[in-house]
């Protein structure tokens, strides 16, 4: 087998509340490889949102051992965690956060401009994810003039802009009807197909059961099941 | 660093999005410039008033004026005042390098006219007076040598003096000065004021009749003189000075008996009078502006807290803490901008009202446009790092709520 896309070796992050030092995760082994895709299940304050904080290089971990394509993240600056998560990740959040003034096509863009410049094939790129996940008509469109399903397929398509390496959800249907979870999953499902490592976190067991593999986190540390 | 098109317009829409924030913003910095551009062109304007007065006297470059007494420049003399007689004139009227002298005694005396009475300045000149001064007769006509040797009452007056009475049919009536009675015979063109002075509410007598009839004294209050064009100033100033000295008998360690003022003495005098009143009320300006500046600050602090996870959103996409930080001092520089033009084009229109209701002219110039914007420019940038700092250290892990 290949070297892991992701390698995490005994990861511990705690946090201090007043007086009160909780530790989030208690020593989180994981290898997530290439075309993998994963969902995290597990009850709330289990530590799935700071476990996906930490493989999103949002944060970092207390100790422990994190490699992103067999590289140290630890000893990366703030810079390059930036664009790391520029060009490698795709983020998608329960509650989509799209920058409310500006358009489905300029919202899409967004992670362009901050990876250099807006060149016309990331324009031409925009117009054709935007199709693709079926918002051909809605592209000069406000957030507030979109559908949750609508807002959160512009936010697929933002993660998608610059090609990333790896997809991060967090509970990507949490705030969605039936229905348009199943567009969602079903996009990642095809997503998946293309190549695209995903790895997402959620409590719905029906979507969880789409990834092709599952891990329950309880307490900071995975439970075998 | 990241700047194009999608940048400038994602900055703007950010502002626009809380405009009343955007509004709070631009009204306090608006403010202090209005101030601050104001107070600048007023000053500026009452300066070069007083320097456009000063030309107007023919204070020119070829004249001085003596005045009985010594001391400083303006205060008042520190010496006896009756030592400058009409022997002393003559004298120096007498020197090749004198063009002009004109003697006055003056002094502040009450004046009645149809019923009212008023303390006005009465001066006691001769008639080469009006061409030591550059000054015209508006109506009627100045006196004669022939009336200053008969020691006549005839007054002439100063324009607004005459403006009191009523311009139309005062030519040949009579006014009481100091109990006697004075024939108006002409009135004076306006000359405007000098610093406060007013230059138009005085009057002139013959100089004789204002010694014998109006004062019962010898003596002078000072002269003007005018010299010979292409002769040495310094060198005239200097031999004036030492003829006097000798005439009055000073010895060596006594001050001189009088003062000599000239045009460079005067202009440097006034125009350091007006600078120190601009530069107290520019430095009330600038702390205005200071004010503004920390408003600004809280604005912007309140708007970054209000939109962190925005911030939190571009940080997760790739934006680094140094976009984050560009991103809000542009939206400062764009503040700045909007604040600048604004504070001036009201600074103009401030300008125009207060030149309707004061002596004081508007003076149209592109200072005050770089003013407002170079001060602007600085208070926004300074003032905005903090906030900038702080939206750059917004932790994006606040997107995932979902613990």
């Amino acid at each position: 087998m290949s070297k892991p896309l992701i390698q995490l070796i005994d990861i511990r992050k705690k946090f201090q509340s007043g007086k009160i030092t909780y530790e989030v995760l208690k020593g989180i082994n994981l290898e997530v490889y290439m075309g993998d895709f994963l969902a995290i299940m597990g009850p709330s304050g289990g530590g799935k949102s700071t476990l996906l904080n930490i493989l999103g290089l949002l944060d970092r971990p207390d100790s422990g051992l994190y490699l992103f394509e067999g590289r140290e993240v630890n000893t990366f600056s703030e810079k390059e965690l930036s664009r790391l998560r520029n060009q490698k990740i795709g983020f998608i959040f329960q509650a989509f956060h799209l920058i409310p003034w500006a358009t489905a096509l300029e919202n899409t863009l967004l992670p362009a401009l901050y990876g250099g410049e807006i060149t016309k094939e990331k324009i031409q790129r925009a117009h054709e994810l935007l199709e693709k996940l079926g918002l051909g008509d809605k592209k000069n469109h406000k957030p507030a003039e979109l559908s949750g399903g609508q807002q959160q397929r512009v936010a697929i398509a933002r993660a998608l802009i610059n090609n990333p390496t790896l997809l991060l959800a967090d509970e990507p249907t949490g705030n969605l009807d039936s229905q348009s979870s199943e567009e969602v999953i079903k996009i990642f499902e095809n997503l998946n197909k293309e190549g695209l490592t995903i790895i997402m976190v959620t409590h719905e067991r029906e979507i969880a059961q789409r990834a092709k593999k599952i891990k329950f986190l309880k307490d900071g540390k995975f439970i075998e099941d | 660093m990241v700047f194009n098109r999608f940048f400038v317009k994602e900055v703007l829409r950010e502002l626009l999005s809380n405009k009343v924030n955007l509004f709070f913003m631009v009204l306090a910095l608006t403010f202090s410039l209005t101030a601050l551009n104001t107070i600048y062109a007023l000053g500026k304007s009452a300066e070069k008033q007083i320097l456009d007065t000063l030309a107007n006297l023919n204070f020119g470059k070829d004249a001085a004026l003596v005045l009985a007494g010594g001391g400083r420049m303006m205060g008042l003399a520190t010496t006896r005042t009756d030592t400058l007689k009409m022997e002393d004139i003559k004298a120096i009227e007498r020197l090749n390098f004198v063009k002009i002298v004109s003697p006055f005694l003056g002094n502040v005396l009450e004046v009645n006219f149809s019923g009212k009475a008023e303390k006005l300045r009465v001066d006691g000149v001769l008639p080469n007076y009006l061409l030591a001064n550059n000054w015209r007769v508006f109506q009627g006509r100045f006196f004669t040598e022939r009336e200053v040797e008969n020691y006549a009452k005839v007054v002439v007056l100063g324009y607004e003096v005459a403006k009191k009475l009523g311009l139309k049919k005062i030519l040949g009536e009579k006014i009481k000065i100091g109990g006697e009675y004075f024939t108006i015979i002409g009135i004076l063109e306006k000359k405007g004021s000098l610093g406060h002075y007013p230059l138009d509410e005085r009057i002139f007598v013959p100089l004789t009749t204002a010694q014998k009839r109006l004062f019962n004294v010898d003596y002078l209050s000072g002269f003007k003189v005018v010299f010979q064009e292409g002769t040495d100033f310094k060198q005239n100033v200097n031999l004036i000075r030492e003829i006097l000295r000798s005439r009055h008998k000073l010895l060596e360690m006594e001050p001189d008996d009088f003062r000599i003022i000239t045009p460079d003495m005067a202009i440097e005098r006034f125009t350091k009078t007006s600078r120190t009143i601009s530069a107290f009320l520019l430095t009330i300006a600038l702390i205005s502006l200071v004010i503004s500046g920390v408003i600004i600050m809280n604005l912007m602090t309140a708007s970054v807290e209000e939109k962190a996870g925005i911030i939190a959103l571009r940080l997760a996409l790739g934006a680094n803490s140094h976009d984050i930080i560009y991103h809000y001092l542009f939206s400062a520089f764009l503040i700045s901008g909007i604040s600048g033009m604004v504070g001036w084009l009201i600074s103009l229109l401030l300008i125009k009202v207060i030149s309707l209701f004061t002596p004081l002219k508007p003076l149209f110039s592109w200072g005050t446009f770089l003013l407002s914007f170079g001060f602007s420019f600085i208070t926004c940038i300074i003032f905005s790092i903090f906030p900038a700092l702080k939206a750059s250290k917004i932790n994006p892990a606040i997107l995932l709520k979902s613990l």
